[in-house]
């Protein structure tokens, strides 16, 4: 981006996320360790942690925008780009996959059309390519949808729950 | 042997089974919570420790490492003292930490009070992983709700005693289960692993002693200070006391998680709590531990769920897991599939890790596919031995224990793959069906 | 550092059986190179803390189920280590097979061929060949220009981590950082911004391969077409120890050397990229006299004898006081004492002086606390940003201080005053030799305290501490004993010739300041004779009646006295393209042909006996110690 258009359009947090910044940073006693937390309130707000973004936080936190790149850079759940407006993670670790997950998530990335990022045509939905166990090894396969997961899947379940979704905006009680 | 049904009396985790309400104050309180922290505030510290050392609890993490010598690590007179909560919970086939969070997020939250009671620490940060979203608001609700009832803050429950309790989310990143990492990652940084000595005893979260502990490990404390340490450890045997949180997943008809005592269970016992292999079909073989721990067979069924026993077996019984697979699995995919994980999640801090789990993924790829050539398949026991036992923390070692001991059990299955062109197991499972 | 702990205190550690007594906590790897035993490593670095992540280190340790790094583990008495065992052996083949996998094959062209670890362990203790596809390879950004300074190939970096802990822990910048993670993690600065740091230019040398190199060493040489010589970094008072690699007569960079007491191998970047002043800029390069009908090269010997023969005309018509001397503090100790005792003892004027800015009434005082000591004060007071402006180097001391040894360093601002109360402890007060006058006042404050209280002060050049030491100045004799009779300063010297008060000036190796100071042309035209010993063309050379060819300081030998008093050795690292004498015997045959009796050759060595037994203090220093110069009077 061009510096003139930075001063331009000159991208600012809400305020109210910088006042949650101030209490997070206030909740440890060294200041530092509100980075994650900080992150998840700037991702939570843009939808993904661009460079300018970054650079809030650490000043807000006293740092230098490099350790907060490098920070945010490490953990696969902060995204550089904008994702669609629902991030959907199919677990494909053993148990998973013993069920069916690899199925799964193939069928989901055709019938979205997904492309190479794993977005959606219509920004709805990004897929996300390679995901950690999720933790949900009991109801496998599963996936994930923002926050919550759907657990004990197949095609058709899977795809009826991204539709309600798709409608509604929302995510849902979750399983 | 035998104790194929958890009897109800035997349960410490999930004692309060069933019970509405649990993950509110009032729910939790109605069951009897918080009475143990009650009367730990009573037993003072000192007393405490003893139980859990009687108790012969270890961690669930994963080590194994008993918690009470752990404690007793911390150097006297050195504050303020963190204790860290490992809710990271990362283990591919694991999610008992999970269920106790979502099911007894109260019994947690008790069990960190007196472990930080016990050990004095003026902060407890329960570190949970970032996938863990729903279930770390739900965390956060509770311990809002325990902040406004006193249970949280200064003088909890109007003694000298005060702790802040402080949940925070990870982002993922497999690799902060490893304690020094999540300690890291805690003060905002990478989570790579630090380098030992110092243990985090000594020198911990932001150079202070810091204690970490698995959420199962603390969930246990309220049932060892209310019923006494001795009344948990004969829950099991001498030399795998009281219970443990199961998970059990994959080719079972009832996948879950399930209580059981240590020791007095076999691992056939976990499986019929399960309801058996699914579809009739034969069991081939099995992962305990979690993603990291070496494969074991049928003739391993009938093994207890003993430490000594298990790790004789040569395999361990880890963060509690067991991934069952059917006589239709490819152990090469599912070799290929852990690979890949751990090339997924190696931090990159050391050579051996970083580059070994890369090299081990590009072997197990074209091997899958039928692609590889013998002398290729022949240096998977050198990239392993190159790695096990040479990387700086335990996740580049143990990404090597599922494959070797894979390839060793099914060496003939790992022989069929190369030069075919293909995968043979799936292609002789498309011909049966 | 510090006394060497007595006999008992020690432990005793056996490397592949041969048994060294070294301090209890000694790491394994410096155990090993006591005992003469080479253990590979890439992240280990003496000047950062352990982080055992490379693994290269790997090595048996008896009664240690698992191979050690000998660059984290701490030696217990008894220990026995071994090296050379198979499974150390096998370790090491793998870790390289390991390194080179996603490693570009790109050693042809890169600047640290021949002077790589990367190469030099594959060749010594590696696999002969890869059993990955070169189609496998996980490839990065190359040639990225992290300044103007600074080149980053990311394919080459093997993540050592060595930078980003010397951003960490030595400079405390953090400009350099680890992204991403696993396989894909590189290092990088924040968004590819430039690094700002004015200690760049130690990246390439502590990267054991080629992923940081610098931009004006790119492509220029290989090691061994170099010739390397020891010397002493000419660009501020510091005396940074540092090795000039040379080619031909060409500096092709200057390299680290580690010297603890003083830079501690860190140099900076103006120190270390100061030495294409030295190749290349126009030379005076051969005598030249006026003789009748103007100025016409004569020979070396012709030069002499006419500069010889001006000045003791003058002296002859207008006595001795009519000539005066200037040098430089860019000419060593040895120039220095010889240059002050020819214009005292040989043409005997009181007027000579080797600076244009008027030194401060400086004592030996002034220079107590040292260096190193910075990091033993429990306080340091830095009196303004020029301190660190002159000697940028002392910043990383003053890092170091503070958060290695947990010492307090404040940055005062003017008016410089310090009032806090606060029970009697060690304090350092650092001060520019312009602001020497409060360092003195704050100091001699906190003594009256009960404080144990000493200064440094920092002056500008290479020699500016020498030169005063040795008397180059009007009014001190060498060792700070005062004149008989007080001389001019320059400035006032550069008047009287305009003037026509003085008739001849000595001058040599000329400073910068003085040559572009338009009152020295002015000083030049209004003299008889001007007899100029210079390398570089300038006001001086055109204003000479007599011009004979000087030398650069990476030209000649001898010592130069850095801020702290340290003596410390400079060496020829280049030759002349064109062979002429040394200054110091250019000297010296000047001296004779005033009618002088040397006593002494002309030449470095013998020349500091003699300075020596005229100033005590510099006996037996010349190999790097500080001068001795006793309690302060």
């Amino acid at each position: 981006m061009a510096e003139s258009e930075v001063e331009a359009s000159s991208p600012a947090l809400a305020s109210g996320t910088l006042e949650r910044l101030r209490e997070l940073r206030s909740r440890y006693p060294v200041a530092r360790s509100a980075v994650l937390p900080a992150l998840w309130v700037v991702q939570d707000e843009l939808g993904y942690l661009p460079p300018w973004a970054e650079e809030v936080v650490a000043g807000e936190l006293g740092l230098l925008p490099g350790d907060v790149a490098a920070v945010a850079s490490f953990y696969s759940m902060y995204f550089s780009r904008q994702a669609g407006r629902h991030f959907v993670q199919v677990c494909q670790n053993v148990s998973c996959a013993l069920r069916g997950a690899d199925e799964l998530l193939a069928g989901l990335r055709e019938w979205l059309q997904v492309d190479e990022e794993g977005a959606s045509p219509d920004g709805s939905f990004t897929v996300e390519g390679t995901v950690e166990c999720l933790g949900a090894c009991g109801g496998g396969p599963m996936m994930q949808v923002d926050r919550y997961s759907y657990e004990d899947l197949n095609l058709d379940s899977a795809r009826a729950i991204l539709e309600r979704i798709r409608e509604d905006g929302g995510g849902g009680a979750g399983a | 042997m035998g104790g194929a049904e958890p009897v109800p009396d035997g349960l410490v985790l999930t004692r309060y089974q069933g019970a509405p309400g649990l993950t509110t104050l009032d729910g939790y309180r109605k069951v009897g919570g918080y009475r143990g922290l009650a009367r730990a505030l009573e037993m003072g510290p000192e007393a405490i420790v003893a139980e859990v050392k009687a108790s012969g609890l270890r961690g669930r993490g994963g080590a194994a490492f008993p918690t009470g010598t752990k404690w007793g690590f911390l150097p006297q007179g050195v504050f303020p003292r963190y204790l860290a909560v490992n809710a990271d919970e990362s283990e591919p086939g694991c999610f008992k930490d999970r269920v106790l969070i979502e099911e007894y997020p109260h019994q947690l939250l008790e069990g960190v009070l007196i472990a930080a009671f016990a050990l004095q620490a003026s902060h407890a940060f329960i570190y949970i992983r970032g996938e863990y979203r729903k279930q770390r608001e739900l965390l956060e609700a509770v311990v809002r709700e325990a902040y406004r009832a006193k249970l949280v803050g200064k003088r909890i429950l109007g003694s000298d005693f005060g702790c802040e309790v402080v949940v925070h989310g990870g982002a993922g990143a497999y690799i902060c289960g490893e304690e020094t990492a999540l300690l890291d990652s805690l003060e905002g940084r990478r989570g790579q692993p630090r380098l030992k000595p110092p243990f985090p005893a000594v020198k911990g979260l932001y150079g202070q002693p810091t204690v970490v502990n698995n959420v199962e490990t603390l969930s246990n404390l309220p049932y060892i200070v209310t019923e006494g340490g001795a009344a948990y450890a004969a829950l099991g045997t001498e030399a795998s006391p009281g219970t443990r949180l199961f998970c059990v997943s994959g080719h079972v008809e009832r996948p879950g998680t399930f209580e059981v005592p240590m020791g007095r269970t076999t691992f056939r016992d976990l499986l019929e709590l399960a309801g058996g292999v699914w579809r009739g079909r034969r069991f081939k073989a099995m992962q305990p531990g979690g993603g990291s721990m070496q494969v074991l067979g049928p003739q391993h069924l009938d093994v207890p769920l003993d430490f000594k026993a298990v790790a004789d077996a040569g395999s361990s019984l880890g963060a509690g897991a067991l991934v069952v697979m059917d006589e239709t699995t490819c152990m090469v995919e599912v070799s290929r599939r852990l690979v890949d994980f751990y090339r997924h999640e190696s931090c990159g801090k050391c050579v051996p890790c970083r580059e070994g789990t890369y090299f081990e993924s590009q072997l197990m790829h074209r091997l899958e596919e039928g692609l590889a050539s013998a002398e290729e398949l022949a240096s998977l026991a050198d990239i392993c031995a190159g790695m096990d036992g040479r990387c700086f923390c335990p996740l580049g070692d143990t990404a090597t224990w599922f494959v070797m001991s894979a390839y060793r059990m099914f060496k003939e299955e790992f022989d069929a793959h190369v030069g075919a062109g293909h995968c043979p197991v799936r292609a002789s499972v498309g011909a049966a069906a | 550092m510090g006394e060497a702990p007595a006999h008992s205190d020690l432990v005793r550690v056996t490397v592949d059986d041969r048994e060294v007594e070294v301090a209890p906590g000694t790491l394994v790897w410096d155990a090993c190179e006591r005992a003469g035993v080479f253990v590979p490593v890439y992240c280990a670095h003496k000047k950062l803390e352990p982080v055992a992540v490379c693994r290269m280190c790997l090595v048996e340790v008896e009664g240690m189920p698992k191979l050690q790094p000998a660059c984290a583990t701490r030696v217990a008495d008894g220990m026995k280590v071994r090296t050379l065992t198979e499974q150390v052996r096998k370790f090491r083949d793998s870790n390289l097979e390991f390194l080179l996998l996603n490693h570009p094959l790109d050693c042809p062209v890169c600047d640290r061929g021949g002077e790589c670890d990367l190469q030099d362990f594959t060749q010594r203790f590696g696999p002969g060949r890869s059993r990955q596809s070169i189609q496998q390879k996980v490839h990065f950004d190359k040639a990225i220009p992290l300044s103007d300074k600074i080149f980053l190939d990311q394919e080459r970096c093997i993540l050592c981590w060595r930078c980003v802990r010397y951003y960490e822990e030595v400079t405390g910048e953090r400009e350099i950082v680890l992204q991403q993670r696993g396989v894909h993690t590189v290092v990088d600065t924040f968004e590819r911004q430039p690094l700002r740091s004015q200690f760049q230019g130690n990246l390439p040398e502590i990267c054991p391969v080629g992923a940081l190199t610098h931009a004006k060493y790119r492509f220029r040489a290989r090691p061994w077409d170099l010739r390397r010589t020891a010397s002493i970094c000419s660009h501020c008072s510091y005396g940074c120890n540092l090795f000039i690699d040379a080619r031909d007569d060409q500096i092709a960079r200057y390299a680290s050397s580690d010297n603890e007491d003083v830079e501690d191998s860190w140099l900076c970047d103006r120190g270390r990229y100061s030495f294409p002043e030295y190749n290349g800029r126009e030379r005076v390069t051969a005598p030249e006299a006026v003789v009748t009908g103007g100025r016409q090269v004569v020979s070396h010997r012709e030069a002499v004898a006419r500069a010889a023969g001006q000045l003791l005309r003058i002296i002859s018509d207008r006595g001795p006081e009519a000539v005066a001397v200037v040098g430089s503090d860019l000419m060593t100790n040895e120039e220095a004492f010889f240059l002050q005792w020819l214009a005292r003892d040989v043409i005997g004027t009181p007027h000579l002086d080797h600076r244009l800015r008027p030194t401060p009434h400086l004592d030996p005082a002034d220079f107590e606390l040292g260096i190193a000591g910075i990091e033993e004060c429990d306080l340091i007071l830095v009196l303004g940003e020029e301190p660190e402006r002159l000697a940028p180097v002392l910043t990383l001391r003053l890092h170091k201080a503070a958060t290695k040894r947990g010492r307090r360093v404040e940055r005062l601002q003017p008016p410089y005053t310090w009032t806090e109360k606060a029970q009697p402890q060690r304090v350092g007060v650092i001060s520019s030799e312009v602001d020497r006058d409060a360092g003195v006042a704050i100091r001699d404050q906190l003594r009256g305290a009960g404080h144990t209280a000493q200064l440094l002060t920092i002056m500008e050049r290479v020699n500016s501490r020498g030169c005063q030491d040795m008397g180059l100045l009007p009014g001190w004799l060498p060792g700070y004993v005062a004149a008989p009779q007080a001389g001019m300063g320059l400035p006032e010297i550069l008047q009287s010739c305009a003037t026509g008060k003085l008739k001849a000036l000595l001058i040599v190796n000329p400073s910068p300041e003085l040559e572009a100071a338009p009152e020295f042309e002015a000083a030049l035209r209004g003299v008889e004779a001007a007899v100029v010993v210079t390398p570089h063309p300038g006001a001086a050379s055109r204003g000479a009646s007599v011009l004979i060819p000087g030398r650069t300081i990476v030209e000649k030998a001898g010592t130069v006295t850095n801020t702290e008093g340290r003596v410390q050795r400079v060496r020829a690292a280049v030759e002349p393209s064109l062979t002429f004498p040394t200054d110091l015997r250019t000297l010296g045959e000047l001296a004779e042909a005033l009618g002088a009796n040397l006593g002494v050759s002309p030449m470095a060595t013998p020349v500091y006996e003699k300075l020596a037994a005229a100033v005590p203090a510099y006996r037996g220093a010349q190999a790097g110690m500080r001068a001795r110069w006793g309690s302060p009077g």
